[in-house]
């Protein structure tokens, strides 16, 4: 059955997060300075928020981490895994529809 | 300067957050914390000023930890499905987990007994006596394998980071099960079964066990706080 009502905006954080991690691997702060910089400080984590959702992809598979020595600072590198590109290929599909179907309607309405 | 990431650790150890948890979050928010301090000293900012907009930034550290545990528990089906976890699945689970944990200590005990002998089983079952030790064994094995499932609750219960609560509906609903729920060993048969009306040797005490787990854990959870709270202030 085709999904007609889907959760897309609980998944906007989740397909915001992989999107990112899928141009290079990077740390939590770096994450929710870039999803605030590149979204126009529209939509922004809660400074410190980012990590039980970042723990959770985690425990999904579908990103890793590593904590590595950088420059002389320690910290936790996430990167996408296999099963992470896959979800975010859903995602953005997803969204893609959902998008699109919503433009469709608000054109309509004020044409 | 007050100090922010103890007050944090402090709160997530009182609500319950799992250890591990507890460092890797502490950690994480430390280090972010640092990288907001370093953008503000390299906007032009001193120390002091620096350090005092990341702590403004992240917020009261009570509140950040509250919102930690939050999205901790929405991380998990467990954690978000609550009231169906720890009301609903003891009621479910209980007689399945319990059933199997109890086969399998058993089948175990038959092994390391009996090398999976029957003939030397039937001797057993045919002498009272061997019998009579055979079946405190079982029972000792069914005690157990109560423990084990309230344990198991106890475990989602912290794993989920929800409250203690919940890790005590869910040990409830399993002492109300264990009641009605019952193991009869008899020579050369063994039956699992229901029934309100039990003929059971001490159906109060099977169902005490979960309770007495819930308060092991309960009591295990206060002791690491007052400890944690006896190392901070040391």
């Amino acid at each position: 059955m085709k999904k007609t009502n889907p959760s897309f905006l609980n998944g906007v954080p989740e397909l915001l997060v992989l999107r990112l991690l899928a141009r290079r691997e990077m740390y939590g702060y770096q994450i929710v300075e870039e999803i605030r910089t590149q979204t126009g400080e529209a939509l922004s984590f809660g400074e410190g928020c980012i990590y039980p959702y970042l723990h959770y992809l985690e425990a999904e598979k579908q990103v890793s981490s590593q904590r590595r020595e950088v420059e002389g600072r320690n910290r936790n590198y996430y990167k996408l895994t296999a099963r992470g590109r896959k979800r975010l290929e859903a995602l953005t599909s997803e969204w893609k529809r959902v998008t699109t179907g919503v433009s469709q309607l608000m054109e309509e309405q004020y044409a | 300067m007050p100090d922010f990431i103890e007050p944090l650790r402090r709160r997530l150890v009182e609500l319950g957050c799992p250890r591990a948890q507890v460092r890797r979050l502490v950690r994480e928010v430390a280090d972010h914390r640092e990288d907001l301090t370093q953008a503000a000293v390299s906007e032009g900012l001193s120390g002091a000023d620096a350090e005092a907009r990341a702590n403004a930034s992240l917020g009261d550290p009570l509140a950040l930890a509250e919102e930690l545990m939050t999205a901790l528990r929405r991380s998990s089906w467990w954690g978000r499905h609550f009231v169906v976890t720890f009301c609903l699945l003891p009621l479910l689970d209980y007689p399945v987990l319990w059933t199997l944990l109890l086969l399998l200590q058993m089948a175990f005990g038959f092994a390391l007994g009996y090398g999976w002998n029957w003939e030397k089983l039937h001797v057993v079952a045919n002498n009272p006596v061997t019998f009579h030790h055979l079946t405190m064994a079982i029972q000792f094995m069914d005690y157990a394998a109560i423990a084990l499932v309230a344990l198991f609750f106890c475990w989602l219960a912290r794993r989920s980071a929800v409250s203690l609560k919940w890790m005590v509906t869910a040990c409830t609903v399993c002492s109300v099960v264990a009641v009605i729920m019952y193991a009869k060993f008899e020579p050369h048969s063994f039956f699992v079964g229901f029934a309100m009306n039990s003929h059971l040797h001490m159906p109060w005490f099977r169902g005490a066990i979960p309770l007495l787990v819930a308060g092991a854990m309960y009591v295990f959870q206060r002791r690491t706080t007052q400890r944690f709270r006896e190392k901070v202030a040391g």
